[in-house]
Formats: C-alpha cells, structure tokens, sequence
C-alpha cells in the first residue's frame, strides 16, 4: 500500500470513528415522522390520580404531581405505573402483594392496554379484597389517567392469565368503582 | 504499525457488517437492515406488500395487508395480530430510530398477514404461507388422564377451555392431516379456518396444555371431571340450590395468620347450610363434598347441569389492610364485555345451539337473571347485615370467574375477613358458622318464596 493510500485509509478511518463516537454519545436520532413514536407532550407538572388500599380494604383515591405525562398512551401509562409501584405518599397500603416490575405496555387502536408485569410468586394473592384491589389498583389507575384508555388486560411473564382465584382477567377488563371509597 | 493498521482496518469495514441482510423474497432479493442478530421489522414487513405506518394516537405501529391488522410497540415482545394477542419470542427493540426484532419475532409477527419467515437470521427466507399447517392428533394414555399430542406446528396455540370442549386457536390457516382418531374421552373436533374445537366426553376436562420440543408439539392433558361426577342430576326432587364451597384442595385460598384455611371454612359453612336447606325442603347440592380441587367452570357447569334455581359461591375473604372487616356480597358486573363473556359461557356450559332464536333467548335469560342475582345478593346480604357484629361492606359487581356462564340467579358470598385476627377467631367457631348457615338458608329460602316474574332459566339444549 502507497504511503498516500495509508493516509486515504487512516482519514477515512479518522471519520468513521468521530461518526461511532459522535453517535455513542447521543441519544438515537428521531427516524421519519411516519415510522416514529410521537415526541412526550411534556408541559410541566401533571396531577394524576392513583388508587391504593384505604382501612376498609377498598380503593381510595391519591392524588399526585409528577414532573411529566407522556403524549403516547403507552409510555403515559407506564409512568402512572411506576408511580401507583412506588407506593402511597399518604399512608395507604399498597395494593401490590409482590416486587412488580413493568415489563411491556403496548396499547392497541381500540384504546384498549395490554400490561405485561413480572411474573408473581406462588401462591400469588389470597382473598378476593385483596385480589380485587391489585387488579383494580392497576386497571383504574391507568384509566383514569388519560392517554385515550378504556380496558387493560393484564399478562404475567409475557402470559395470559385465566384468574389468580376469583376474578376474570382472561380478557380486557374496564375500570371499576364500585369497590372504591367515595 | 500493522496491529494498529488491523484495527482501523476493523473500523473501517464495521460499517459494512451492519449494513444488512440480503432476504430472498417470491419477486428475488431484498436487502433488509440488521443490528447484530436483530432485523428492521419495518421494512422486512413492507415486503409483504403490508403498508406499515406508526398510529401516534395509539402509540404503536400499524401493518395493514388486505383484511389483516398487526400492531405493535418497540420495548416489549407483545402484539396484537387481528384482535388478537400474539406473545412474541423475543422483544422488539428501537435502535436509532428503528425497529429491530430477532429472528424468530419477525416470523411470528409476518405469519398473521399470511406469510412466512424461515432459514436463518443471516439468509432469511420470505414467502406466501400457500398451504395450511397440517395438523395431526394422537391420543396418548398415560397414568391419570389422557393426552392429546397435536404435531405438524411449530406454534403454540391460543387454549380457549370450554365445559365439553377445548379449542386451540392458531395464527395461520390449520387443517387436519388425518382423521381424529377413536377414544372414549373424545365426542370429535370441529376444524375452523386456523382453530380447532375438541369435543370431550362428558366426564372429561381439561388438566393442562403444555408445548413440546423437537420434534414441536402441543399437548393438551385430559382428566376426569371429579365435581361433575360427584354431582349427578336429580330426578323429580323440585328445585335445586347449588352451593359452592371455595377453594379446595391444594388451593387452600386465604389464610389467616395462625394457618386457618378458608377453603375448610367454606365447606364448613356450605355443609351447614345445605343441611338446613334440606330440613326445610330444598334439596340442595354442594360442588364439592369434600377437600379436594375442583375448576372454577366446573362448578357453574355442576349447576348448570342440575338446572339448579339458586347457585351461591361461599367465600372468606382477605385484605392487605389488617383492619378490614365485614360481610359483602358480589354479583356479576353489568359491562357490555362481561355480559358477552357470561352468555358465551352458559352456552358452552349447556351445549347450547347457537342459531338465532336461541341466542336472543340467551340474551333475555343473562338480562332477567342479572336483576334476580342482584335480589339473591341483597337477601343474603340484608341478613349478614342484621347478624351482629358483623360490618356492612354491601352489595358489589365484579368479573368473578365462578359467577361467568351461570344459567340461573348466582351470588358470591364474603362472610368474613380472615386476614383480620378478631374476625378469624370468629369465623373458626363453629356456633358462628351455624349462624351464617342458618342466615344463608333463610336467604336462600326468602328468595325462593318471594314472588318475581324476573327470574329466567333458559332450558338447555341437548348436544
């Protein structure tokens, strides 16, 4: 190889790595409008509601600011989840009887989300108040939150689940407020 | 100079190596993007001739292909393909702005709009599906039950278990390669588009399905229904209430802190009451006589079976807050998706036909039948209520599994929070567990007398 074609191949080398750690030090670059997630429709501090386990074994409502509430209906509901995950800020007890983690939400056209949590230990939940409250805690959280949401389903481990003992998570469930304190 | 010289020479090429993957398609060749073993899911999709576009109100992509819809989200390894829910084996991932899938996602989110992924992530292969997956059953005995191994698939159907039948949903067009073969546990199959109904004898049930390697199967495990057996029809005894005791078995359903068991309570109370039903004459039928296991549909189906007028499930209950206290009573939510869930399941329990007339009557049984278990929850309630010492926590609709294809006036009964130590002790006597007998007996009996036009219990028909 010529001395000139070292150089060629040195300056072509030169570039190329700027370019890798150019793009290693950045965030990925927003792909064609048509292919894309929409940008988060942040416009400062947002009031949500969550649902914990009040004294009487029911549902209460907590209201809370969080810095931003995602445009897309998955990632806003995913906030919401992690905020209903992380406790009560008022002393209600969690709904939540394992360490949930969110492994996918994916919400589909008929607004209706699809949430794939961490598999639960065996046995999962015991007694129907209890049972009632996870799956309500987490399906009247999402809802009442907005992000065009009407119906979650909830999957384990990337599974389907016919019933933790009672009630019928087989299919999209709507939101319920019978069992929530006025 | 020339390890150097290697090295820049690695940088160099590395554009190259991530360039792509050349794909053989039906109209020759297409380049697709890669990111180590990872394709472009967008335009590996596009060579379907799907139009693929990102729905930003559902924050999701959208692949259409004449009448089939895919959508799906990159950070998870879910999907739905035409309504339906499609588990994908790996996750989708966003890499600069694209998204990307492993080999394996990629075939199954292409198999819905008719197509086909196969050879490997290096020299992938995309073709029309053209044929239907030949599907073959084979009966197998084994100690306990028997097995229906289904091969021809490397898929793992969507298991939908109905009272009498199991169906396997697939993604991609299915047809039998042979006959079903003869076993006394089968009735036959009904073969759709891309599912497959297996009719079962009727002292079978489903024990469990499971997938299978090399070569790929799917096994659907039968078992003899134990509460269907133990509950046989009555002839001539007048109406019949059934009554669930919960849980049961190695299900021991909530406990309280010293080891109570509340699927021992629920016999308890259920034995009781039964009995006292009986003195006044009722006959009355439990869905199990003893400690063991029996499926939820299974004891909606026991009294669907017995075209019973009453079925009330039996339950104590358990909450994270220690100080929850109280009886409640559940019937089934009124939502638009329960009802259709709830007359599904009564016709699946009942073997009912499905032609037009049957189903409006259906429809006219689950409307009439909600109002009457709403009467039967507030009667049971209204007298928990005036048992004293015990709460009021009311009348409340929830999706109760148990309650789901009921053909007659059902209820869920709480007695009691065993999680709460005062109310444990309570309910673990057996003077109290008189007491809720006698009160449920009275309920049931008050709700039997009292005159109501609401009450329709459709009449089955025969398989």
């Amino acid at each position: 190889m010529s001395h000139r074609g070292v150089v060629a191949l040195l300056a072509g080398a030169l570039t190329w790595t700027v370019l890798v750690v150019s793009a290693c030090g950045r965030r990925p670059a927003p792909a064609p409008a048509t292919d894309q997630p929409a940008a988060a429709a942040s416009s400062g501090a947002v009031q949500i509601v969550l649902f914990f386990v009040a004294e009487d074994g029911r549902l209460q409502r907590e209201s809370r600011e969080v810095a931003e509430l995602p445009g897309s209906p998955s990632a806003r509901a995913r906030v919401v989840l992690e905020e209903l995950l992380a406790g009560s800020h008022t002393g209600l007890a969690s709904p939540v009887p394992w360490a949930v983690t969110v492994r996918t939400v994916f919400v589909d056209g008929a607004g209706t989300a699809f949430i794939d949590l961490s598999a639960p230990p065996q046995p999962t939940i015991a007694g129907t108040s209890a049972e009632l409250a996870f799956v309500y805690a987490v399906i009247n959280s999402v809802v009442a939150n907005g992000g065009g949401i009407s119906r979650v389903q909830l999957l384990f481990g990337g599974k389907e689940v016919v019933t933790f003992g009672n009630v019928d998570l087989s299919r999209p469930l709507p939101p319920n407020l019978d069992i929530v304190t006025p | 100079m020339r390890h150097v010289l290697t090295c820049l020479l690695a940088v160099v090429l590395l554009p190259a190596i991530a360039l792509g993957v050349t794909i053989r398609t039906p109209e020759g060749s297409a380049e697709v993007a890669t990111q180590g073993d990872l394709l472009d899911v967008v335009s590996l999709l596009r060579l379907t001739g799907a139009d693929v576009q990102f729905a930003p109100a559902a924050g999701s992509f959208v692949a259409t292909l004449g009448e089939h819809e895919l959508q799906f989200t990159p950070g998870g390894a879910l999907a739905v393909a035409d309504g339906r829910l499609l588990s994908l084996p790996g996750p989708l991932r966003q890499i600069s702005g694209s998204v990307y899938a492993p080999f394996p996602s990629l075939a199954a989110l292409v198999a819905p709009l008719g197509w086909s992924l196969t050879g490997s992530a290096s020299a992938p292969v995309l073709a029309r599906t053209t044929t239907r997956e030949r599907l073959t059953v084979t009966v197998l005995r084994a100690e306990g039950g028997v097995m229906l191994v289904v091969s021809g698939t490397s898929r793992r159907p969507r298991v939908v278990t109905g009272t009498g039948s199991v169906t396997l949903e697939f993604t991609v067009p299915i047809e039998l390669a042979a006959a079903l073969p003869a076993a006394d546990e089968l009735r036959g199959a009904e073969v759709g588009d891309d599912s497959i109904t297996l009719r079962l004898a009727p002292d079978q049930e489903v024990a469990s399905s499971y997938p299978l390697e090399d070569p790929p199967r799917f096994v659907v495990r039968l078992q003899k229904a134990q509460a269907v057996a133990a509950v046989a029809p009555q002839q001539s005894q007048g109406p019949v209430v059934v009554l669930d005791p919960g849980h049961g078995g190695d299900d021991l359903g909530a406990q309280s802190a010293d080891g109570t068991a509340e699927k021992d309570l629920t016999l308890a109370v259920a034995r009781a009451t039964a009995a006292r039903l009986q003195a006044s004459g009722i006959t009355a039928r439990l869905t199990r006589e003893r400690d063991e296991h029996v499926a939820l549909e299974q004891r909606t189906a026991v009294a669907n079976r017995l075209q019973a007028v009453v079925f009330v499930s039996i339950h104590v209950n358990a909450s994270p807050a220690r100080s929850a206290r109280g009886a409640e009573t559940y019937y089934m939510s009124a939502d638009a998706s329960d009802s259709q869930a709830a007359q599904s399941a009564a016709r699946e329990n009942a073997g009912a036909s499905r032609d037009t007339v049957q189903l409006i009557l259906w429809d006219l049984a689950y409307v009439a039948n909600l109002n009457s278990s709403a009467r039967l929850a507030r009667s049971i309630q209204d007298r928990l209520n005036a048992l004293q010492g015990i709460k009021d926590r009311g009348v409340r609709q929830a999706p109760f599994v148990v309650l789901t294809g009921a053909t007659m006036p059902a209820a869920l009964v709480e007695l009691g929070f065993i999680s709460n130590p005062d109310e444990a002790a309570r309910l673990r006597a057996a003077d109290t567990q008189e007491q809720l007998a006698a009160i449920l007996a009275e309920a049931i009996g008050e709700f039997l007398r009292a005159p109501s036009g609401e009450t329709v219990t459709p009449v089955p028909v025969a398989p």
